[in-house]
């Protein structure tokens, strides 16, 4: 789920909390639609510190969200993401697509 | 040591979670790591999910049944598990266990589920018949 957003400078940062399956995507792909478009900023940037867990369902979730935000014209990046996490994106190669800023 | 259990549950989203943290709690007394608890409930993910997410589509096969069963051992340092659902089966494995490959192009699948459930455990097997269901077993040396 989302733990909390900022946004500034064009810069929106979400941050997410607890487990992101396919479960908790069902919600969470409207919830993210819903800020990236109120904020229409040029930089989103999705911070992973405090989840604990993404399987395919969640990198599912990420891809659609990059594919919409490059029709738009939005950068995404990807942040403070866990080592338990990090293999499961490297496994995927999402890192090409999709940068981790840190 | 040798252990195990036996459950059946509605193939529903809220007991993918349900699923991967029981087995994570089964193998505790194994000593395992943090990365091979995590490995494992990321293999067991994926395969619940695809069990909730395409088994019992068809509004037909939901009617009759919609259940997961899981049978879990432990036998020495071994954890043997096998998921098993009663739904509409897979008509092409190989395909299906191809990287990228997903039935639902439109849903924002990642195709992903089968590839990252094999990477993180020693074995994977699929069998399946159309109309009967699906059975994977995984096994994984702690």
């Amino acid at each position: 789920m989302i733990k909390d957003f900022q946004c500034s400078k064009n810069r929106l940062v979400i941050s997410f909390c607890g487990e992101i399956d396919e479960f908790a995507s069902r919600s969470l792909r409207v919830e993210l639609d819903d800020l990236i478009e109120r904020y229409r900023a040029r930089q989103v940037v999705f911070d992973f510190k405090d989840v604990a867990f993404v399987d395919s369902t969640g990198i599912g979730l990420v891809i659609g969200r990059y594919k919409n935000s490059r029709n738009f014209g939005v950068e995404l990046l990807l942040q403070n993401v866990p080592n338990n996490i990090d293999r499961i994106f490297k496994s995927c190669g999402l890192y090409k697509y999709i940068p981790k800023v840190g | 040591m040798k252990n195990y259990f036996n459950m059946q549950i509605p193939a529903i989203g809220e007991n993918e979670a349900f699923l991967r943290n029981t087995l994570a709690n089964f193998v505790l007394c194994l000593s395992p790591t943090v990365e091979q608890i995590n490995d494992m409930k990321t293999a067991v993910s994926e395969i619940v999910t695809n069990a909730v997410v395409h088994a019992y589509e068809q509004a037909s096969i939901v009617a009759e049944s919609g259940k997961i069963d899981v049978y879990a051992e432990i036998d020495g340092k071994e954890l043997y598990v096998k998921i098993a659902d009663f739904g509409c089966g897979i008509d092409d494995i190989e395909k299906a266990r191809q990287p990228l490959w997903t039935s639902k192009p439109d849903e924002e699948r990642s195709g992903m589920g089968f590839t990252i459930a094999e990477t993180f455990v020693d074995s994977l097997t699929v069998s399946s018949r159309p109309m009967n269901g699906t059975v994977v077993e995984i096994r994984k040396t702690f």
